[in-house]
């Protein structure tokens, strides 16, 4: 069982994913009505709000050291939050400016922290074999650093992850994969694309441990997410671990989700893990206002970090061009160099 | 003369929704159309919908293209010809 | 295959979006033929990220109009075998940008097949992908790739700039007995949420009409300079025709399809004007622009004057407005550089 205070390290992570998420849904509807115009407002492009899968997050980043390393999908705010990804330099990402993690350049797809060893991918399941990588090269240097790949029920259909669980179990890797199951795949229910409803038993074909959590409960994943990862980190192999969790607002902002049942809906609003964990914050003595204290706290921190964020300023064009390689050839990319091309003499 | 009225093709569960706005219009201003086909797309909250042509005859919009409305205006008139 | 004349656009007062325009072919076909069925990720209940499906599920049931698991190398080779078999797959990769997760199944399996078997075996299946950027949805989801694909022998490869070339070229596509890559641009479906320009919205005869591959469409006549491009660029490329009026005129050739490549219309046009511009959204190395410049030396160097090339800069596509709108061949781009050649 997680300590009170541990209880409340994971609540204040939770709801300062809850509420980062409600704000960004605010940000990013600003500038696209009545018209839902994507690339509109101050954050355009696609948006993935993980509303409803804080126990994921937090139940098994509770667990995790900065060294350790974690590769997230295109949902990553709440996992980047949960592993202490810096908040004001993931924000000024999410809205484009310079002083963002990437410099503007990677999005909210695309968010990289070495400092706390977080990556992304926007391709699912491409996390995946990264995370054996890290895992691998862990093993190599003899540390005891573990290496967790989140993707959704969606993606375990997916080669890349079938193939780093063969190759993790082959070489017990310190790896675990964490499967946020919501249900859906966008508008797919998981009935259409797997006829296996306990995801954890594609670990089987592996020989590799597989885990399920059925509720959508914080404590209950910190008490599986600390068996797998024990077991990463003392060297008896990988883990697959699947969550229930539930996605809370639509696949991505402007999803009209007509495919989607009322009662579904319904269900991922009863089942919220947020009060859930509360009831255990005051089971365990904590009282109603520490707990409002929390929430202030971190609605503080995500109010800071949006101010703060929408005050840096904009990258300047001409960045465009660096980056694409840490040492970059002399005069690339090629630029149009517009007037030289004159054929004058043939 | 018939008409299709926003009201006519607002989403039930859009009733709190002020506004919607012509996405895209398939057919100009005094094109003759016949009953059932697609006059229009519109976009009420994040819901698309088809207004669809209730009797044919010439058309004359009442919105235009990007033009937000609300629930009391009409889109189209038609006339029968 | 016997030509029949296409209906002309002017043959109609009805107008629609492009997406709408593609749907209709494939609704079309899938009517005419039951061997012709798709496959992708929300195609079904959801009418396809981009509305390449909108309606089909309700006419056609799950069983023809398949939603899929997220498993690009499984379905999509799986079209490449139904394929093999006679059957008709349209398969959907929902970005161009993932194509790296299936790539053998497209490049070693669907491309190189009917040449492997001495043309013993075809395989009759098109593979729809969204392509291109405008809208800041960063790196992963913003290519065209339009170079990656024709570069590779074996696939036909189909990149519609209006509704009614999206509707005659699906037509041609499905009916061919090739594989044919059909890449639509995003920002010209006419999506209610990514509003496109003037240009892709065209009256498109209810009947159904082939576009034969091959053939570039001369958008606009022009003395001056010749302007070569497809996909988005096409509306960019006439808007910076329209803004040179009176001071240069510009012909724009909208190539329609990559593979094959009409060039002799680029060629003749070449000829006429001397001063080539290629106009592409892809990357700028080893692309699009850099084969049309070639094919202009090739052919017609003795009237050759003058090239330049507009397109992305080699960088992968970034994310912030500001990055993005530099890196984005935009309609200033296209005029800065036909007046170069000028
Ligand atoms: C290889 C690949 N195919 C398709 C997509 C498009 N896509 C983005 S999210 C998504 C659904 C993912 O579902 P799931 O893994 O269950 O995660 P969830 O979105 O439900 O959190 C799809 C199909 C993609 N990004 N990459």
């Amino acid at each position: 069982m997680p300590s009170v205070s541990e209880l409340q390290e994971m609540y204040e992570q939770a709801v300062t994913a809850r509420r980062y998420e409600e704000r960004l849904q605010e940000e990013y509807l600003e500038g696209k009505q009545p018209a839902f115009d994507i690339s509109a407002g101050p954050i355009p492009g696609e948006l993935h709000l993980a509303a409803g899968h804080e126990a994921a997050a937090v139940g098994v980043c509770q667990h995790l050291r900065d060294s350790d390393v974690v590769t997230a999908p295109h949902r990553p705010h709440h996992v980047a939050i949960a592993k202490g990804v810096d908040l004001r330099r993931m924000t000024a990402e999410i809205f484009g400016r310079r002083t963002g993690l990437s410099k503007g350049k990677g999005g909210h797809m695309h968010l990289y922290d070495p400092e706390v060893n977080f990556a992304c991918s926007g391709i699912i399941a491409q996390g995946c074999p990264p995370a054996v990588g890290a895992a691998l090269a862990a093993k190599k240097r003899n540390t005891d650093d573990v290496a967790v790949a989140y993707l959704g029920e969606g993606a375990i259909s997916q080669g890349a992850f079938l193939e780093s669980l063969n190759l993790a179990g082959l070489h017990d890797l310190p790896v675990v994969f964490v499967v946020e199951d919501n249900d859906w795949a966008i508008s797919m229910p998981k009935g259409r694309v797997t006829d296996v409803d306990d995801g954890s038993r594609r670990a089987d074909g592996f020989a590799v441990h597989g885990d399920r959590v059925d509720v959508d409960d914080a404590v209950a994943v910190y008490e599986a997410a600390g068996e797998a990862v024990g077991r990463a980190r003392n060297g008896n192999g990988p883990t697959l671990l699947e969550v229930q969790v539930h996605r809370r607002m639509g696949h991505f902002m402007g999803d009209p989700e007509s495919y989607r049942p009322e009662a579904d809906a319904e269900r991922a609003e009863a089942l919220d893990s947020i009060p859930r964990l509360e009831e255990r914050l005051r089971a365990h003595g904590v009282e109603d206002d520490e707990i409002e204290g929390i929430r202030e706290r971190a609605n503080d921190r995500v109010e800071d970090a949006i101010v703060w964020a929408k005050d840096q300023p904009q990258p300047d064009p001409e960045e465009a061009y660096e980056d694409a390689f840490t040492q970059q050839p002399e005069g690339w990319p090629e630029r149009p160099e517009v007037a030289a091309t004159d054929g004058g003499e043939r | 003369m018939a008409a299709v009225d926003a009201a006519d093709v607002w989403p039930e569960d859009a009733e709190d929704v002020e506004e919607g706005i012509v996405a895209t219009w398939f057919v100009r201003d005094g094109a003759t159309v016949e009953e059932g086909d697609t006059l229009c797309e519109v976009q009420i909250e994040k819901v698309s919908v088809d207004v669809v042509a209730p009797v044919g005859g010439v058309v004359e919009r009442g919105v235009e293209e990007n033009e937000p409305f609300d629930q009391g205006r009409t889109l189209v008139h038609i006339e029968p010809g | 295959m016997a030509q029949v004349e296409a209906p002309g656009p002017e043959t109609t007062d009805r107008e629609l979006t492009m997406s709408r325009a593609m749907v209709e072919a494939i609704r079309s076909e899938m009517e005419e033929n039951e061997e012709v069925f798709y496959m992708g990720e929300d195609v079904a209940d959801y009418g396809g990220i981009f509305d390449s499906t909108q309606g089909l599920l309700e006419e056609f049931g799950h069983d023809r109009v398949m939603d899929v698991p997220i498993s690009e190398t499984g379905f999509i080779g799986g079209a490449v075998g139904a394929a093999m078999q006679g059957m008709r797959p349209i398969a959907e990769l929902m970005f161009v940008d993932f194509f790296g997760v299936c790539m053998d199944q497209i490049y070693n399996n669907m491309a190189k097949t009917a040449y492997m078997s001495g043309g013993s075996v075809s395989v009759p299946m098109v593979l729809t992908t969204a392509v291109g950027g405008t809208y800041n949805d960063a790196a992963q989801h913003s290519g065209t790739l339009y170079g990656t694909f024709a570069h590779l022998p074996g696939m036909k490869v189909v990149v519609p700039s209006t509704a009614y070339d999206a509707k005659g070229l699906m037509h041609t596509a499905i009916r061919d007995d090739d594989p044919v890559v059909y890449m639509f641009h995003k920002r010209l479906m006419g999506l209610a949420w990514m509003p496109a320009p003037e240009g892709p919205k065209t009256p498109v005869p209810e009947e159904p009409y082939e576009i034969p591959f091959g053939e570039a469409d001369v958008k606009r006549e022009g003395e001056d300079v010749t302007v070569v491009t497809l996909g988005l660029h096409v509306h960019r490329a006439l808007e910076a025709a329209e803004e040179l009026a009176g001071e240069v005129d510009v012909e724009v050739i909208d190539l329609r399809t990559l593979v094959p490549l009409d060039t002799e219309t680029v060629l003749d046009s070449v000829r006429k004007t001397g001063r080539l511009v290629a106009v592409d959204e892809d990357y700028r190395s080893f692309g699009v622009t850099g084969e049309l410049l070639a094919r202009a030396a090739e052919g017609a160097l003795e009237d050759l004057e003058a090239v330049e090339r507009v397109a992305t800069p080699d960088v992968p596509i970034p994310y912030a407005r500001p990055l993005e709108e530099e890196v984005q061949p935009g309609v200033e781009d296209v005029v800065e550089a036909v007046r170069a050649v000028r």
